[in-house]
């Protein structure tokens, strides 16, 4: 998030697209009611299913699946046409107006309602309400990246934010929402195969010196290969073996079929995870790591905050915390490793990555602290882009449209769009094995909305049989208008019904990402 | 009442936990949380702890009783230990309050053993607010700011002293050890806690009045505000687990072995969609009734019930609220919207009395069942099995003492059901089960043989007033497996005929193979003054049957409608269908009874499963009459 979670509360405007936020960030969805109810802000969301948010909502922009760009770009469109740009912005902080000016005049709220399946004038509120807001937020999740066009849809929205000068100030911002509680600092660590920790270029001699130094001249420091890739080359054979810690790709990578192709092609595959997980099956070494209630740490969260993670219950049987096994393991390969502690590792990362070097365990004992915080003396930083973007004047991209990867037909007639519910996190190795979050939500579910029900014959609470290109499964249809006509709704959380068997291989050209959010499927009433 | 120095209570807590386990206000990484005693982190300077006290008293978790199979079935209570003496220091009134209305709720009628022994070896001692938080209302309750039940000795901050007053016996085992800590002080000082008292009232920024609340809630059942809030809840069950209150229980198996396992009791909240959720599927609270409930039991239920408040006014929920759902707020528009005067569509709740719990004293301990042995399996239909079961212990069934309307049934390792007594006062021997498969406990029932065990628990419910059916004609009416719970008066009045007038039984399923007691049915035709009827959906050549529904038959009855009884065991909608029929005919509700066996886990009105208004299904059911049927709210 460019803005902090609190500073939500006091946007008089936030724009909501692709995220179920009350469902998926409670917490933050917190903020959000709290600032229409208590602060009168206009609440708009774009998404295809109604999510229980749209209650407090001004305006609701029901979507087509894998159309977000286009919809961005309308609202771009109308803000420009209607001369509700923040000029001085515009003049003193970006660059690139001009061209982008020039790519976003076919995208008139007329052409986008054709290809979004949402209204005219729908998309010119959301473009007056955002614009003409004095603080206006947005707030994104995995709704806008799945898709191939993840990465134009969130340069899309930074245009959105430039254009109306919605960056760089309190309760302001593009707000991408992560999905787990470390994803932030796992990308901080430089779990990406394009750039350093701390998202340090590869190609800067001075800082591969810095690494070199602290981690040996035979370091590899060669661009890697992102999640997707190596999946892809491991069915191919171009990857022998893979070490994968808590993930579980069998449940939450696209085409489960493929990947079970892959997985088994591979000559060694070990598995870090706390719970046997529907990947560890094909493992031929599992390592039991703790869960967050054995170890120490730190985790940063969604807002950029580091915070303090500590151990209330010793290790259950022989598992260990992911970095004494990755210390064991470089030890092994004769690599340097002698780490005493959590902290002592912070201490490196302080060292190795600017933006981390003034977060110090003492300093975050009870409160976290947010990064970029370069030294010690500083409070870290609640909001970033304040005077100047990281790259100097914030540069206007060109985002030209294009449909999802895969397209309905005759044959599939459907568009399936996965996501998480409420009761349960990502591919359920926790969750499904708490009694009471399982109890909510046993089993999968396919929602689907009346009119698609009585036309292809399903029946409410029935079993039903989804078919893609790639796949087919049987699950329970929930029939609710919450989902738009001719969309249907999956969650990937059950492996034995995994709605991953259905989607797609179609990845964003640029971060790999899958386009998990756009299948076509057939579905079929099972007596 | 004694005086003690503030800069003595360290002393005077440092005494305490020599000889008990203290528990007192403690921060917690920027908290404060009741945590055991350690002299850096404890403090006074606090609201009130996030969790209430509660979790001392009735645990989060807690193991009910363990069991293992090596030839024989074991049961076993997991801990048998002796308990050490805690004291909880530092308790706001609410907390204190909460503790008084536990003991009420835990202890009587049924002995809940493991709340019961936790509390005898628990001291609670309150300290007094001298300010109220941003979200506190125990002034609008009527419960605080100061103590007033619940608590051991209590402690009023007077300038530099503590006033401390005992606020039971119990409490004198506190004040002997540190008597030298303390001086002894008079009535005059109470003035002084009086006018402190009004003082602290006068701070408090929230208030609303709760005067009549009851009745304001009778009458806007069917408000507007429900719907509201159920749009903005997310079911997170925050406001469940922060409330001193709030007593509901999940009864859940964990099994490390195959052959040995534990039952355990986790919270459990109303909050949760499937909390009332049965193994049909069925859900008798949506999202509306669901929030509903949750205010409805604590401004309403448990008042009406047990004569107490539900709701201390400690603003925990609302505090931890995401969607900032605030009771305080929901009480005063429902009290703005009464004053507009919304007429109440539904019948108002008749008085009740709790049954008695003279029976199941024979168990040691409430929660833990007696071994039991399958002597022989019945396929009744295709998908019912009537279980013949006899406990391994014979002497109980010399003991047995016929009542109530259902046992639990423990399949060990999977869970416990409620399962209806078909089987009259004279089948003392042995006892039988009708139990459909539908559910993973039914189903798991199904797979077992002969001479398998499983554990039995009761007699629980209210049953048949048999009483008072004599000299009454009966008719008695079961749908599907409903045959079952009805069956227990079809045997008992047929062994007594003589008593009562006429008897007709009208059986009523899908099909004739959906019936249950095929064979008892054609036995009981044949027997004078007892007319077999039955309405099927198809045709049957086996007997002569009416195709069609129940009601059909009932005109036809020679009956004297004024001077019946009939007892009916069906779906809610079709017990509704056949009352409105007898009615017409001339019945009284009073004089229609049913059996509501709704979503009940514990059986003794404890785990909260079951409550329907301030009804209990197990303890003041499963038998209702018509008339107080109408009269719950229609959530069952």
């Amino acid at each position: 998030m460019t803005n902090s979670i609190e500073e939500l509360s006091s946007a008089d405007a936030i724009f909501i697209i692709g995220s179920n936020t009350s469902e998926q960030h409670p917490l933050i969805a917190m903020r959000i009611i709290e600032a229409v109810k208590k602060n009168n802000a206009r609440l708009l969301i774009a998404d295809p299913r109604k999510i229980p948010l749209t209650e407090f909502a001004e305006a609701y922009a029901p979507l087509t699946p894998g159309t977000n760009l286009a919809f961005i770009n309308g609202m771009l469109n109308v803000i420009i046409t209607e001369e509700l740009i923040k000029e001085e912005f515009v003049n003193s902080r970006t660059e690139g107006f001009k061209e982008f000016k020039q790519s976003i005049i076919k995208y008139t709220p007329e052409a986008v309602s054709e290809i979004t399946g949402v209204d005219a004038d729908t998309i010119r509120t959301f473009a007056r309400i955002y614009a003409k807001a004095q603080k206006g937020s947005i707030v994104y999740a995995m709704g806008i990246t799945q898709h191939v066009t993840g990465t134009m849809n969130v340069s899309a929205l930074a245009n959105l934010a430039m254009l109306t000068g919605h960056i760089g100030r309190e309760s302001t911002g593009v707000n991408p929402l992560r999905g787990q509680n470390n994803v932030q600092g796992a990308c901080d660590m430089g779990a990406l195969p394009n750039v350093l920790p701390g998202y340090q270029p590869l190609n800067d001699e001075k800082i591969l010196e810095k690494f070199k130094s602290s981690w040996g001249e035979a370091s590899n420091f060669g661009n890697g290969m992102t999640a997707s890739q190596m999946m892809e080359e491991a069915a191919k054979g171009g990857i022998k073996s893979l070490y994968i810690l808590g993930e579980n790709p069998m449940v939450s990578d696209p085409d489960t079929q493929h990947v079970e192709e892959a997985l088994s092609n591979l000559e060694f595959l070990v598995v870090q995870d706390i719970f046997m997980t529907e990947t560890a099956r094909f493992a031929h070494v599992i390592l039991p790591a703790t869960s967050y209630l054995e170890k120490d740490g730190t985790f940063t969260n969604t807002e950029r905050r580091v915070q303090r993670v500590r151990k209330a219950i010793e290790p259950v049987g022989d598992s260990k915390a992911d970095w004494e096994i990755i210390c064991m393991l470089l030890k092994a390969f004769d690599c340097y490793a002698e780490y005493e502690s959590p902290e002592e590792i912070m201490d490196e990362i302080r060292a190795l990555i600017p933006s981390y070097a003034g977060i110090t365990y003492n300093r975050i004992e009870r409160v976290g602290l947010q990064w970029p915080c370069p030294d010690i003396m500083r409070p870290g930083t609640a909001f970033l882009h304040k005077d100047r973007f990281s790259r100097g004047l914030g540069r206007f991209s060109i985002n030209e449209y294009r449909g999802p990867g895969e397209a309905v037909d005759e044959e599939f007639p459907l568009i399936m769009t996965t996501g998480r519910i409420q009761h349960h996190y990502h591919t359920g190795t926790m969750t499904r094995r708490s009694w009471a979050l399982n109890r909510e939500y046993p089993h999968g579910f396919i929602e689907i909305n009346p009119f698609d029900a009585e036309r292809f014959g399903v029946k409410s609470e029935r079993k039903v049989k989804v078919t893609s290109r790639r796949g087919s499964l049987t699950t329970t249809a929930i029939i609710t208008s919450k989902v738009k006509l001719g969309v249907v709704f999956m969650p990937f959380h059950f492996g034995e019904e995994a709605a991953n068997k259905l989607t797609n291989r179609n990845f964003d050209p640029v971060s790999q990402i899958p386009e998990l959010k756009v299948c076509a499927v057939k579905i079929e009433g099972v007596s | 009442m004694y005086l003690i120095k503030s800069d003595n209570l360290q002393a005077l807590l440092d005494k305490w936990s020599q000889s008990f386990k203290l528990i007192v206000p403690a921060n917690e990484n920027g908290s404060v949380m009741f945590l055991p005693y350690e002299k850096d982190a404890f403090t006074m300077d606090y609201i009130n702890p996030c969790m209430p006290a509660k979790e001392f008293l009735f645990e989060q978790k807690e193991s009910l009783f363990n069991w293992k199979i090596d030839g024989t079935l074991h049961i076993m209570r997991s801990n048998t230990n002796k308990l050490e003496d805690r004291i909880i220091f530092g308790v706001r009134a609410c907390d204190a309050y909460a503790a008084a209305y536990l003991d009420r709720f835990y202890i009587e009628e049924y002995r809940d053993t493991n709340y019961a022994e936790r509390r005898e070896n628990s001291y609670i001692v309150a300290v007094n607010c001298i300010n109220p938080g941003k979200n506190c209302f125990c002034t609008s309750t009527g419960i605080g700011p100061f103590a007033k039940k619940g608590y051991d000795l209590s402690f009023t901050p007077l300038g530099e002293d503590y006033l401390v007053e005992l606020g039971s016996q119990k409490g004198k085992k506190l004040i002997e050890p540190v008597k030298h800590l303390l001086t002894e002080t008079s009535d005059y000082i109470l003035a002084e806690k009086e006018v402190l008292q009004s003082i602290v009232e006068d701070k408090f920024i929230r208030t609303v009045n709760l005067l009549n609340m009851p009745y304001v809630m009778e009458a806007t059942f069917d408000s507007g505000i429900w719907k509201e809030i159920s749009k903005a809840c997310i079911g997170c069950t925050g406001c469940t687990n922060v409330c001193p209150t709030c007593t509901c229980f999940n009864i859940v198996e964990e099994q490390p072995c195959y052959n040995e396992g534990c039952r355990v009791r986790c919270w459990d909240s109303c909050q949760s969609d499937s909390f009332t959720r049965n193994a049909g599927n069925h859900n008798p609270r949506n999202e509306i009734s669901r929030v509903r409930y949750r205010i409805y039991d604590k401004l309403k239920y448990i008042e009406e019930r047990f004569q107490y408040k539900g709701c201390t006014g400690c603003g925990r929920c609302i505090e931890v609220c995401p969607s900032l759902i605030d009771i305080i707020e929901i009480a005063s528009k429902l009290k703005n919207e009464y004053k507009v005067g919304i007429e109440n569509k539904r019948k108002k709740a008749g008085s009740f009395e709790i049954c008695g719990s003279d029976h199941h004293e024979r168990c040691e301990h409430i929660y833990t069942p007696q071994a039991a042995i399958i002597k022989d399996i019945i396929q009744e239909t295709r998908d019912i099995k009537r279980f013949i079961v006899e406990y391994e212990d014979k002497t109980l069934h010399d003991n047995y003492k016929f009542m109530g309307q259902f046992f639990e049934l423990t399949i060990f390792g999977v869970g416990e059901i409620a399962i209806s007594i078909p089987f009259g006062p004279s089948q003392r021997d042995y006892f039988d089960f009708c139990v459909k498969k539908c559910g993973r406990v039914t189903n798991a029932m199904h797979e077992l043989k002969a001479g398998d065990k499983l554990g039995l628990r009761g007699p629980f419910g209210k049953g048949f007033p048999y009483e008072e059916m004599k000299g009454r004609d009966i008719l008695i009416i079961g749908s599907g497996v409903g045959l079952a719970p009805v069956r227990t008066m079809i045997v008992r009045i047929i062994e007594n005929l003589k008593e009562f007038g006429k008897l007709v039984i009208i059986a009523s399923a899908t099909s004739y193979e959906g019936l249950v007691y095929k064979e008892d049915l054609i036995k009981w035709s044949d027997i004078e003054g007892v007319g077999v009827y039955y309405a099927l959906s198809r045709h049957t050549d086996k007997v002569q049957a009416h195709v069609g529904y129940i009601n059909d038959l009932l005109p036809n009855l020679d009956f004297d409608w004024k001077n019946s009884t009939s007892i009916i065991c069906a779906s809610p909608r079709r017990i509704k269908a056949v009352a409105k029929d007898l009615l017409s005919l001339g019945m009284e509700g009073k004089d229609i009874l049913t059996s509501l066996e709704t979503h009940m886990r514990c059986g003794i009105g404890k785990c909260g499963h079951c409550k329907v208004g301030n009804k209990y299904m197990c303890v003041d059911g499963p038998v209702f009459n018509y008339d107080e049927m109408l009269a719950l709210p229609q959530e069952f």
